[in-house]
């Protein structure tokens, strides 16, 4: 490359630096981490001349909770987890911190300039020298591995945080299991995830190493309506009994660690994350009977009713249809959400994103589901729901073969705080 | 269609082009005329693709296809309500006599499931490993061709049989599938004479459970072709097959146990759509590449062995197959499927 070239990139980049430090500043402005906030007018300006708009929606990044949990899902992710590498606790709280300011640079969409004119970029450059923030959020969680001997992090342990147990009918994979720290990486395009994934590497080399990772995507939004749930790998529309995330007492029923009630203060309005590496055996499923198929679900395939119901959102009415007929005892929808009373407070906000991975030895399609899960108790609300799951017919068409339990603390408060910082205080 | 009603339209032109230029033929007049009414007719005839709501040619709201249909099939109307001999529905005790014969089948060889046990445990106590990896496929084969019913035995028998641990490197388990570990992984075939001793009892427990373990009508058509599904997931991925590979074998005893079930099945598909025929042609083109990668002195390669054209052939005949397989449950529906109620039904009633 001419040094004509590298002048040249040097003066855009500079140029958008200050662009970047608005979209922060409009960021942090956000108090709720779940909100995204509109782009700031010099981004949008930008974004409007070449017609990429959505390409300059900024989710924060700081906030009582952290982004990426009841945030909208956008289309594309990437999930890594990490195993430390970190020779003693100070330097994992390095990787931890450098984790936590890549991660706000890249989500509020700051691009860095060429410092130096020998030396390699900063920044890997795919995205071209203005970082579009793309509604990027990164999650950080901790699995239990991160608390055993060796960082003196016992005492620090979420009350609820295990290893995720073998269920019944897991063929876990322990190199697509578990992990010291969990990222998950959401956007709208996939060069935007992959750039995170590389900048985010780089940042935390020498302190930590990929254990396993996996690349997700959503289904389009195809309608009928605005509310409609995209669709999984099996055709069916997912999340539709999801509970209402606007909804804040709801949530901190459900998903966030309330203050002073369950283990290490640290620990307060941060949430539990289930990841489930599920294989979805779509060739097997493509060979099975529309009325068998819609019969283990519970739910009509088109329209995502509940069986003998009219649209998607409709109450399955299972007081009605105590024997089944309607709805059979063992579908999908019945024992997942009972909707009793007492399985109320079990209830989890699902996250989940389909995954392909191209073919495995028997030549069939190695495509599946990525569930995530994020609630407030894993025993009583995930596994429970997973115990009773046991039984269910669609057993047969899937095979979790990885993922893991880990603990999503609370939001960053600003610039100089990190997500885990609780892990360091006294 | 489209091509028909272009064919149509480009004669047309052909007629009117003709009858400008040949003097003494009709009025050009009139035949421009022909040849616009013509391209009229097929832009309006021509209005199915776009926005589609309805299913074509009944009144079936599109996106409630699925359970209507599915309703109608069980009455044994199609989709314009018309009363149809090849969807009417198939009584259950139908099924009676092809589940009858398919018993008497697996109890025969259960017979030869216990012979070949004991041919194995005669191998093992010779201490002669070859003669006893042979003894092992047989015995496995035999076991594979109670395909059928292998879903409907008590779990804990099963296990028995030829259960696979959760964790594969744990050799504290039961069944053939621990010979086969032994026998591939170098143990001495003596050391091998409890198991197998443990499992000639499991085959006595099946042989005495086989007459009466419960059949269903729809478990049975299903089995038509989860027998290879299983086959194809479990076996040509070599993941149930973990040391002795025999990946390829296990799947050509599966068409062999297919076979059998359809065989059983001929009376009441006869008739009813192409199925048989789709089926019967697809295993036998399936039966015919398994057989063209085996061993010129006999005996089958290891999943592993193959070469990718060998697999790929395979990979491709078994998705035919299983494609074809998964219309009989569908052809052989029965009356006893239940009408799902709708929800303002069951509050009406109430």
């Amino acid at each position: 490359m001419s040094p004509v070239d590298r002048r040249g990139f040097l003066t855009r980049s500079l140029t958008v630096l200050g662009a970047g430090g608005a979209g922060a500043a409009i960021g942090l402005a956000g108090a709720d981490g779940a909100s995204a906030s509109a782009p700031p007018a010099s981004l949008a300006q930008a974004a409007d001349a070449i017609g990429t708009r959505e390409l300059a929606v900024v989710v924060p990044f700081d906030g009582p909770h952290q982004a990426g949990i009841l945030t909208s899902r956008p289309a594309q992710a990437t999930f890594i987890a990490l195993d430390s590498v970190a020779a003693n606790a100070s330097e994992l709280v390095e990787g931890l911190q450098a984790l936590s300011s890549e991660a706000r640079l890249l989500t509020q969409g700051q691009s860095v300039g060429v410092t130096e004119i020998d030396d390699p970029p900063p920044d890997s450059g795919i995205l071209g020298p203005y970082d579009s923030p793309d509604s990027l959020t990164v999650t950080i969680g901790f699995g239990a591995s991160l608390f055993d001997h060796r960082y003196g992090l016992a005492a620090k342990r979420p009350a609820r945080l295990t290893e995720m147990p073998a269920f019944a009918l897991d063929e876990l994979d322990p190199t697509r299991t578990g992990g010291d720290v969990l990222v998950q990486i959401c956007a709208g395009q996939r060069d935007t995830v992959i750039h995170t994934v590389r900048e985010l590497l780089r940042a935390v080399a020498g302190r930590f190493a990929v254990r396993w990772t996996i690349d997700g995507f959503q289904g389009a939004h195809r309608g009928p309506t605005a509310k409609s749930n995209t669709r999984n790998l099996f055709a069916f529309r997912d999340g539709t009994a999801n509970p209402d995330v606007t909804d804040d007492a709801l949530m901190n029923r459900l998903i966030w660690v309330q203050p002073g009630t369950d283990g290490p203060a640290w620990t307060a309005a941060g949430t539990y994350v289930v990841v489930r590496t599920i294989r979805q055996h779509v060739e097997f499923w493509d060979r099975v009977g529309m009325l068998e198929q819609e019969q283990m679900i519970g739910r009509e395939r088109v329209s995502g009713a509940p069986l003998g119901g009219t649209q998607e959102f409709e109450d399955p009415r299972y007081d009605l249809d105590p024997h089944g007929q309607r709805i059979p005892l063992n579908a999908h929808i019945r024992l997942a959400n009972p909707r009793t009373s007492a399985t109320a407070d079990q209830r989890i906000l699902r996250r989940g994103y389909s995954y392909h991975r191209g073919i495995d030895s028997a030549g069939d399609l190695d495509q599946g589901l990525v569930f995530v899960a994020f609630n407030q108790d894993p025993a009583r609300q995930f596994a429970t729901i997973q115990r009773r799951l046991e039984t269910e017919p669609m057993t047969d068409y899937i095979t979790p073969v990885g993922g893991g339990y880990f603990f999503a603390p609370r939001g960053s408060s600003g610039l100089g705080d990190w997500v885990g910082s609780g892990l360091a205080s006294a | 269609m489209a091509l028909r009603l272009g064919a149509v339209v480009v004669l047309a032109l052909i007629a009117a082009a003709a009858a400008a230029i040949i003097p003494g033929s009709h009025g050009s007049g009139s035949a421009r005329f022909e040849v616009a009414s013509v391209a009229g007719r097929s832009s309006v005839t021509n209005r199915l693709p776009i926005h589609l709501t309805k299913v074509f040619g009944s009144d079936l709201p599109a996106n409630r296809y699925g359970s209507i249909i599915g309703a109608q099939e069980n009455q044994g109307v199609d989709a314009q309500g018309q009363l149809s001999s090849d969807l009417s529905p198939v009584s259950p005790s139908a099924f009676n006599r092809p589940i009858a014969a398919y018993r008497a089948y697996a109890e025969r060889w259960s017979l030869r499931l216990a012979g070949a046990v004991a041919t194995l445990r005669a191998g093992l106590a010779a201490n002669d490993r070859g003669a006893a990896q042979r003894d092992w496929s047989t015995a496995f084969g035999d076991y594979l061709h109670l395909g059928a019913v292998y879903g409907l035995l008590p779990p804990a028998l099963d296990r028995r049989l030829a259960g696979l641990p959760q964790n594969l490197g744990d050799p504290h388990f039961p069944g053939l599938h621990r010979i086969e570990l032994g026998l591939w992984t170098g143990a001495a075939p003596r050391s091998l004479q409890p198991v197998a001793a443990a499992l000639a009892h499991a085959v006595t427990q099946l042989r005495r459970t086989l007459p009466t373990v419960p059949i269903d009508t729809l478990d049975y058509t299903l089995r038509a072709h989860e027998i290879l599904e299983d086959a194809q997931r479990d076996y040509m991925s070599g993941d149930d097959v973990p040391w002795s590979g025999a990946g390829v074998f296990g799947t050509e005893e599966g068409v062999v146990a297919t076979r059998e079930v359809i065989s059983t099945l001929v009376p009441l598909l006869q008739g009813r759509d192409n199925t048989l025929a789709e089926a019967q042609n697809w295993l036998g083109q399936l039966q015919g590449t398994l057989i063209s990668v085996r061993r010129p002195g006999g005996g089958w390669p290891a999943v592993d062995q193959l070469s990718t054209t060998q697999r790929e052939r395979i990979d491709g005949s078994l998705a035919g197959t299983l494609g074809a397989l998964s219309e009989i449950p569908g052809t052989l529906e029965t009356t006893d499927v239940p009408v799902i109620p709708s929800i303002a039904a069951q509050e009406a009633k109430r």
